[in-house]
């Protein structure tokens, strides 16, 4: 794999908050010296990115549908639970 | 019966052996519980049986439902405990891999090392319909992310549960979850990647 940066321990530290929190909370005041290093380093801000698409992914992912005939077989046996 | 009763209204009738309000509950239900078995177990035919089980405990320990917690919370610790059963009986744990560094640290104390070597990922397939190819990407990533990662994913992540009431679910500190999440967006990046950055 290329090696693009040398990260600081700054940007260890910043990896560590981007792993906790991809959204709403980056927007906190608390989180003021994060986004302020996010603007200027593009490995971390890359890395904020894909953390955030590899949950997008699988939210995006399909639902997928309860075939009807399971319906009619828990019924069945919810009758013999009785 | 009226599709507009409550669930309150619908599980106080249940309990006092009124089928038509099962019913109810089992439709209004059944979507979530079917959706949340597959994300978790990732098969079709597991997720059928783990829906089924689900619904014959639900109809079994109903009268246990207190109402202190949401009924959702309730029924996704069943439907957790339902894919734990399965799995121990199948023995399914083969398919992951053991995430390094065992213990488990609350205080976001573990790095990934990848992060420094970062190339952007492409800006697609967000904005295209999941393809097959990418499907079977995802359900092979998450597979390989140990049960008790993947289901804390899939209930923060994914079924968008807070923190809290999915360590109600799970019985674990609000701390541990944090701890799991984090190691499980970690890892499924890392199986991402070379797909996403190829």
């Amino acid at each position: 794999m290329k090696r693009i940066h040398k990260h600081s321990a700054l940007c260890r530290e910043v990896a560590r908050h981007i792993q906790n929190q991809l959204d709403a909370e980056l927007l906190s005041p608390a989180c003021r010296e994060i986004r302020k290093h996010l603007r200027r380093c593009p490995t971390c801000t890359a890395y904020l990115d894909s953390l955030k698409k590899t949950v997008l992914l699988y939210r995006r992912y399909p639902d997928p549908h309860v075939p009807a005939i399971m319906r009619e077989k828990l019924f069945a046996i919810l009758k013999t639970t009785t | 019966m009226a599709t507009h009763l409550s669930d309150e209204e619908l599980i106080k009738r249940a309990k006092k052996g009124d089928e038509r309000a099962f019913t109810q509950l089992v439709r209004r239900y059944e979507s979530l519980v079917y959706s949340f078995a597959f994300k978790v177990c990732r098969n079709e035919e597991k997720a059928s049986e783990t829906w089924q089980d689900t619904f014959v405990n639900v109809f079994r320990k109903l009268h246990q439902f207190d109402g202190r917690s949401k009924f959702t919370t309730w029924l996704y610790s069943i439907v957790t405990n339902s894919c734990r059963m399965k799995r121990r009986q199948r023995k399914l744990d083969k398919a992951s891999v053991s995430i390094e560094s065992p213990t488990e640290s609350h205080d976001g104390s573990d790095d990934d090392p990848s992060v420094l070597t970062i190339p952007p990922w492409k800006d697609t397939p967000l904005d295209a319909v999941i393809d097959k190819e990418l499907r079977t990407l995802l359900d092979e990533a998450i597979q390989r992310l140990p049960y008790d990662y993947r289901v804390v994913f899939v209930l923060r992540d994914v079924e968008g549960m807070s923190a809290e009431e999915t360590g109600k679910i799970l019985k674990l500190s609000v701390p541990a979850v944090k701890s799991r999440l984090r190691r499980a967006r970690v890892f499924l990046r890392e199986q991402l990647n070379p797909y996403m950055t190829a």
